[in-house]
């Protein structure tokens, strides 16, 4: 009995010293789910093949949750997360607070990467950020069906209603063209391309509020107009129904297509294979403004494994990495000379008009406070687009709403 | 009665007063102080407003639009679950072919998480391809707007939790019904009193305290309607659907503003507080207490 029990007291002891300095090399990463899973799953299994010492837990998370984690975590210094997949529009709050880690202090970060995507991963001129999916919001129509009604790749987003009009006065069955329509971040950014077309902006680069301009009514009235051209319902559409419509044949224009969606339109699901063009969204007043939605790797401020964390992003955003992720995945890559990989640019023919539109890709404005600015915005949006509010009313009381939200 | 006698039942409860009082009164206490500051998260640079952030709700026209919704929407899906689970109990009282299938049939939408059924009833409310509105179109009728109608996304959404929550008032009020004693039919049948009069005079009342507590725990359930929004319509279209609880939500864990969030709450507070306390007094009065 004294025997084993000097035994158990032994192994208590040796799981004592050893298990802790063990639990040591591990990394908790907090990435979002849907299309995104795949890429940073497949990351972790590489990587995991590579460091089998390493005890790696990933989490899948839908967008709201993954910030409320994340910034509670951050808020709370909870030590629960090493790896944090970010948004880039939570990027500014995230580094202005001192949230996230200079990646210069763990390492760097080599690889020529886009401009936009390297630009919103900075603040006051250090690297807080990698550039992980270069995702930006390009515009798709069905070439096939307008090249049959005479028209040509839409330049001006007057162009894009003329010719959705055309095509849903003479196609049976198919709408002129699709949009995000649910309130909140969706229907913000089917928006956005065409405010800034137009001229318009939410917020000015000295942090005003200034949506209730004459260019921002000028959007909106043109914005709603689209309704009328959408399928029944649009109001609820969301990426899937969106797609859908899209790769049905329903919907002859698609008003936004996240490059990340569109790796299945030349798919099997896809009706209209080899028939959509993707391209950087129509300008109007001003040129074509496509809208930069980055996803970044940042490492938390209080993540107690900085070390590993940063040779994680290191592998996941080298050259050989990020081209596998596109091929494998569809999300594209934020290393500028893939996007004319000839591999990749067999498989997805649109790559190099989306390194175009990255190059002149406008960014959500660099405002701490845009989570609630968006939200206010889409509320609004909303009320104009199911007919509770004119235009002008809604952009009003919008732009006093972010007004009071800036100021806090 | 001696000290240690007098002490003894006090000892026994301390436990569950601690429990009580780290789990309830102090979250509690907690959002009252808190809803009189101005903050992003806790009393660390927090700055005192006193009623500010209750002016504040006033005069958002969402946060009243969320009010309104949520209101409507407890009202009206506990009277139609009630209703809907008196009707079934009801018919499952008396024995026939099939009834234990029928009765697992409906009790299976109670079983099913909110994800699932919001995730299928999504699906069965879609415009073009949705099963309800191919079902009404095989007929020649239109297809209904279910969940972009302004004036009818808040109804559908009744009706998905109608669906999903009848079955548990049914539950409580089969149980009821089982309890009546049988020779008070009888007795009643002998004085030649009809099923309706039968029903109204002696099922209804005797049922009363079960139809009380399915009411009860439905309507404090829907009070804190949040889930089958946020899947199916994210409380849309406009603010048809926006409840308080979507409400509380998004100003604490989307914009951390804590102050304004827990104003909120008090105010969601102070309504289900009210609804328990008439509950309760209802209660004590059937009982004679």
């Amino acid at each position: 009995m004294r025997t084993m029990g000097k035994a158990l007291g032994a192994v208590l002891m040796l799981a004592g010293l050893v298990l802790p300095a063990a639990a040591q090399d591990r990394l908790v990463i907090a990435g979002r789910d849907a299309g995104f899973a795949p890429a940073l799953a497949k990351m972790v299994e590489l990587y995991q093949a590579k460091n089998p010492n390493v005890k790696i837990e990933r989490l899948e998370l839908g967008g709201g949750p993954l910030y409320e984690r994340l910034a509670v975590g951050a808020r709370e210094k909870t030590a629960a997360t090493d790896v944090a997949m970010l948004d880039d529009i939570w990027a500014p709050e995230f580094m202005a607070r001192g949230w996230l880690t200079d990646l210069d202090t763990v390492g760097g970060l080599p690889g020529e990467f886009v401009k936009s995507a390297i630009d919103v991963s900075k603040h006051n001129g250090k690297l807080y950020a990698a550039p992980f999916v270069g995702n930006i919001a390009m515009f798709a129509y069905r070439k096939d069906l307008l090249a049959k009604h005479g028209f040509e790749r839409p330049k001006t987003w007057s162009d894009v209603v003329k010719a959705a009009q055309t095509i849903q006065s003479k196609e049976e069955g198919v709408s002129g063209l699709v949009f995000r329509g649910i309130k909140g971040n969706p229907i913000v950014t089917s928006f956005l391309p065409v405010l800034w077309a137009h001229g318009g902006d939410v917020v000015s680069a000295d942090g005003k509020a200034v949506l209730d301009s004459p260019a921002a009514e000028k959007a909106l009235t043109q914005f709603l107009s689209f309704k009328a051209l959408a399928p029944k319902g649009v109001e609820t559409y969301n990426a899937t129904e969106l797609r859908d419509a899209i790769q049905q044949g329903r919907a002859a224009i698609a008003v936004e297509m996240w490059s990340s969606w569109a790796g299945t339109l030349d798919g099997s699901a896809s009706k209209v294979a080899g028939q959509v063009e993707v391209v950087a969204s129509p300008g109007e007043v001003k040129g074509p403004a496509p809208m930069l939605g980055a996803w970044l790797l940042g490492i938390p401020a209080d993540s107690p494994n900085k070390a590993r964390a940063a040779d994680f992003i290191r592998f996941v955003t080298s050259p050989e990495n990020q081209k596998l992720i596109a091929l494998e995945t569809g999300n594209p890559p934020t290393l500028a000379a893939l996007f004319n990989d000839k591999d990749l640019v067999a498989k997805y023919r649109w790559y190099p008009a989306q390194l175009e539109a990255l190059n002149v890709a406008q960014a959500r404005p660099r405002i701490s406070q845009w989570a609630r600015v968006e939200t206010i915005l889409g509320d609004y949006l909303q009320l104009a687009l199911i007919g509770q509010m004119q235009p002008k009313q809604a952009l009003t009381e919008a732009n006093a709403q972010i007004a009071r939200a800036l100021s806090r | 009665m001696t000290a240690s006698r007098r002490l003894l039942p006090w000892l026994l409860l301390t436990p569950a007063l601690l429990i009580f009082a780290g789990l309830t009164l102090y979250p509690l206490g907690r959002t009252l102080a808190l809803s009189l500051f101005a903050t992003d998260y806790g009393f660390e640079n927090a700055k005192f407003v006193g009623l500010e952030n209750f002016r504040e709700l006033w005069d958002s026209r969402f946060f009243r639009q969320a009010v309104t919704n949520t209101v409507l929407f407890t009202v009206v899906s506990t009277v139609l679950e009630v209703a809907a689970g008196l009707g079934l109990a009801l018919l499952l009282d008396r024995a026939f072919p099939g009834r234990t299938l029928i009765m697992t049939l409906l009790l299976a939408p109670f079983v099913l998480s909110t994800m699932v059924v919001t995730a299928i009833w999504r699906a069965w409310f879609h415009f073009d391809l949705g099963f309800l509105n191919n079902l009404l179109r095989t007929v020649g009728l239109p297809g209904v707007p279910w969940l972009f109608d302004p004036n009818l996304a808040l109804w559908s959404i009744v009706l998905v939790d109608v669906w999903q929550t009848a079955p548990f008032a049914f539950l409580i009020i089969f149980a009821g019904l089982r309890l009546i004693p049988q020779d008070v039919y009888e007795a009643a049948r002998v004085d030649g009193a009809g099923p309706w009069r039968r029903f109204r005079d002696m099922t209804l009342p005797l049922l009363a305290p079960y139809l009380f507590v399915a009411a009860l725990l439905r309507s404090v359930d829907s009070f804190k309607l949040f889930d089958k929004v946020y899947a199916m319509t994210g409380g849309g279209p406009g603010q048809a659907t926006e409840t308080v609880s979507m409400f509380v939500y998004r100003q604490g864990f989307r914009f951390f503003d804590i102050g304004l969030a827990s104003a909120a709450a008090v105010v969601m507070i102070a309504v289900a507080g009210l609804l328990a306390i008439v509950y309760a007094a209802s209660l004590l009065k059937g009982a004679g207490r």
